[in-house]
């Protein structure tokens, strides 16, 4: 473990083990911790990305690579716009003295799983963000949330399981239990155990054929829950690793093909597979869902291609993924909350009411289909250009296709929900309020200086890989 | 040791089978994580036969000790959940949780 | 070797019981029996620590959590039918496999065991818990603290009721 940005995910612990003390008597104040540990760690990842000194003299002071704090601050951002979110529009029915700090533990677990330099430790603190994620996912008095919560243990931990038999091989046939330990000796046993991980955090990923519970626990999650779990948490657990083992397998050469194209395969089928159930989804929350699920075929594929470019536009793309999926997901939240539905049928007209959700919605969807100026298109530019190169072309060809498909369904959304002849009783519905907008207009400042400066941020990671 | 090797993998493999198994099969939630729980003791088994083989037994132990407490907090928080659906819902049979539909 | 494979087969049988059981609460005896016999299975290995934990954890606390659990939801215990039709097949197709493979895997089993590498020294228990890996106690910290904000946000409820 790196133990220079340990504090990233201390801190986060000891604040939710402080909520519960602190906000007995007043309900306010653990919504006020929880955001302010929250700002401040996303300002102080700030002042390191961008202090002058940091950069330029190539990381002198921490011995980080980009990767690692790429991800801290997507984690903390996003965490951040949820948390807030969810004390501005008083949506969470659950236990605030609960709800708060299982948000603050699930944090803190996803930078231990970032800051993690053995896969035993990336184990047990997946588990630990298994574990508070399901109890989000449950959060609500309804029956949806529970369902889905079911559903996640029900496949998660057989995944895990798979992991700690991989583990075993590696113990075996490595003696340690390193990612760097693995380089030095890519044998049959190393391989069999990185199959056997890989294969559960596909699982973990809902890549292709494992993908169902992906949309169960979405949708059944209250509004806030769902951006969070769908922006960070379950790419943490499942396609950051799937990442991280494609930069270790990068060095194996030849004898890591088998894997890495099984994985290309996985990820291709279910960006397909993602984009037509995206299509023929009636409620929202399921249909942005189904896109995420798609996307993450994108991240999946681009890291199998194992080339540098491939790896870089697949961590891009986790990030941009966060920031305009958290972006749609609480825009739909927004919805949910002034509509009272999420159901697309019952819907239409709500721009003249709901300008500012239009329009952020309108431009995290671009980024999503990958339209020029935003983010979104460079990553899968990216992807597409190092499938292309490293000779799967009809991979590429697919990609390419079904991100053009990936607009057409969100244009599909678009036109449902905001444009056409307002309804009879959507009439008097209210636009959100300020606070509830901030964290959309945060992310879609992101997506689009992100994307207007894409020839600085792909040189921080290229310098760091 | 070398001809136990191949054997406690293979019932590793079995008993994963039928943990595997017993999650297809049952409808009921308890009979589930039953079946979570053998799936993690075929876990078990691979890691200490690992550990022993390569003469690193003591790692084995510690890793296996952080991997029974996991288990020990997942069949908590799963047996929670499970009494908090048959409050809400009166049964705790896996095919009637089907209200999510797109 | 006999003795291993003695508890082997008992573990296996206990699993099957425990699968195959009408009432649930057979079920969870019987993974008790399981989780004794591995952890006999452990003291063999020469892995004490690992077999108490086992012992007192798994064979003791879950079981009793499966108990009351059980106590809790039973009175539609029986009333559940298991879907086998669709897996009829599945447990012959397995036992096939698992004799075809003791055939056959066993030279891949010594060919991966020729890939084995010992570690550079040996550490005692507590050395390695405490020095070597350490962030494992945090993560358990991390995993406890999160079953008892679980715990108290699904049993929330219930005052309000």
């Amino acid at each position: 473990m790196t133990t220079e940005l340990l504090s990233y995910s201390i801190i986060p612990l000891l604040s939710a083990l402080a909520i519960p003390f602190l906000g007995r008597t007043n309900r306010k104040i653990s919504e006020i911790i929880a955001n302010v540990t929250l700002l401040a760690g996303l300002a102080n990842l700030a002042y390191i990305i961008f202090h002058p000194m940091n950069r330029n003299s190539d990381y002198a002071v921490f011995s980080f690579d980009g990767l690692t704090i790429t991800m801290l601050f997507t984690i903390y951002m996003v965490a951040l716009c949820c948390v807030f979110f969810a004390s501005a529009s008083h949506m969470v029915k659950a236990e605030k003295n609960a709800f708060y700090p299982l948000i603050m533990i699930s944090v803190s677990a996803m930078s231990s799983m970032v800051l993690a330099r053995d896969y035993f430790t990336l184990y047990i603190f997946m588990e630990a963000l298994a574990v508070t994620s399901f109890s989000l996912i449950a959060g609500e008095e309804g029956k949806g949330g529970i369902e889905g919560a079911i559903k996640y243990i029900l496949l998660t931990f057989p995944a895990s399981a798979l992991i700690l038999i991989g583990i075993a091989i590696m113990l075996m046939s490595g003696g340690t239990i390193n990612f760097d330990m693995i380089n030095s000796s890519p044998s049959t046993g190393n391989l069999a155990a990185l199959a056997f991980i890989t294969l559960g955090f596909a699982i973990k990923a809902g890549l292709f054929p494992f993908h169902f519970w992906t949309p169960d626990a979405y949708q059944g999650a209250p509004s806030a829950v769902s951006a969070y779990l769908a922006g960070v948490v379950t790419k943490i657990s499942g396609i950051y690793a799937l990442v991280k083992i494609c930069m270790t397998i990068r060095l194996f050469g030849e004898p890591a093909k088998p894997v890495a194209f099984a994985l290309l395969l996985a990820g291709v089928l279910t960006l397909i597979f993602g984009a037509i159930a995206a299509l023929m989804q009636k409620d929202m929350k399921r249909m942005l869902a189904f896109s995420s699920i798609s996307q993450m075929g994108y991240i999946a594929a681009g890291a199998a291609t194992l080339t540098p470019v491939g790896i870089i536009g697949a961590i891009l793309h986790i990030f941009n993924h966060a920031t305009f999926k958290t972006s749609l997901f609480l825009n739909s939240a927004a919805i949910e909350k002034s509509a009272g539905t999420t159901d697309m049928r019952k819907m239409g007209g709500l721009e003249k009411n709901m300008p500012y959700t239009s329009w952020t919605s309108i431009i995290a969807l671009f980024s999503t289909a990958g339209v020029p100026p935003l983010s979104g298109f460079w990553s899968k530019l990216l992807i597409i250009v190092a499938l292309w190169v490293s000779g799967f072309k009809l991979a590429a060809v697919l990609a390419l296709v079904f991100s053009i498909l990936t607009l057409a369904y969100f244009m599909m959304m678009q036109k449902k929900v905001f444009f056409g002849k307002p309804r009879e009783e959507l009439k008097d519905v209210r636009e959100a309020s300020a606070y509830m907008l901030a964290p959309a207009f945060l992310m879609s400042l992101i997506i689009v200086l992100s994307g207007i400066f894409f020839p600085y941020v792909f040189e921080f990671l290229g310098k760091t890989l | 040791m070398t001809s136990t090797f191949s054997m406690d993998w293979l019932f590793a493999a079995l008993i994963f089978f039928i943990g595997a198994y017993c999650m297809a099969v049952s409808r009921n939630l308890i009979k589930q994580l039953i079946g979570l729980e053998i799936i993690s003791k075929a876990a078990l088994i691979a890691l200490i036969s690992a550990g022993a083989f390569s003469g690193n037994t003591n790692l084995a132990q510690a890793l296996i000790i952080t991997v029974i407490l996991v288990e020990a907090v997942i069949v908590a928080t799963g047996l929670a959940l499970l009494v908090k659906n048959y409050r809400l819902n009166g049964s705790i049979d896996i095919k009637k949780l089907d209200n999510l539909r797109g | 070797m006999t003795y291993n494979l003695f508890i082997y087969i008992i573990i296996a049988v206990a699993a099957v019981l425990a699968v195959t059981a009408g009432k649930m609460l057979t079920s969870a005896i019987m993974l008790a029996v399981a989780s004794i016999a591995l952890s006999l299975l452990l003291f063999n290995f020469n892995a004490p620590w690992a077999a108490v934990f086992e012992l007192s954890v798994c064979a003791g606390l879950i079981t009793v959590l499966f108990i009351s659990a059980v106590s809790l939801v039973k009175k539609e215990d029986e009333s559940l039918k298991e879907s086998r039709g669709k897996f009829l097949l599945l447990p012959f197709l397995a036992a096939a496999a698992f004799i075809v493979f003791s055939i056959t895997l066993t030279p891949w089993f010594e060919t991966l065991s020729g890939h084995v590498k010992y570690p550079a020294g040996e550490f005692k228990v507590g050395e390695i818990i405490w020095k070597h890996r350490a962030t494992d106690l945090l993560g358990q910290l991390t995993i406890l603290a999160a079953a008892v904000f679980v715990i108290k946000s699904v049993f929330a409820k219930r005052s309000e009721q």
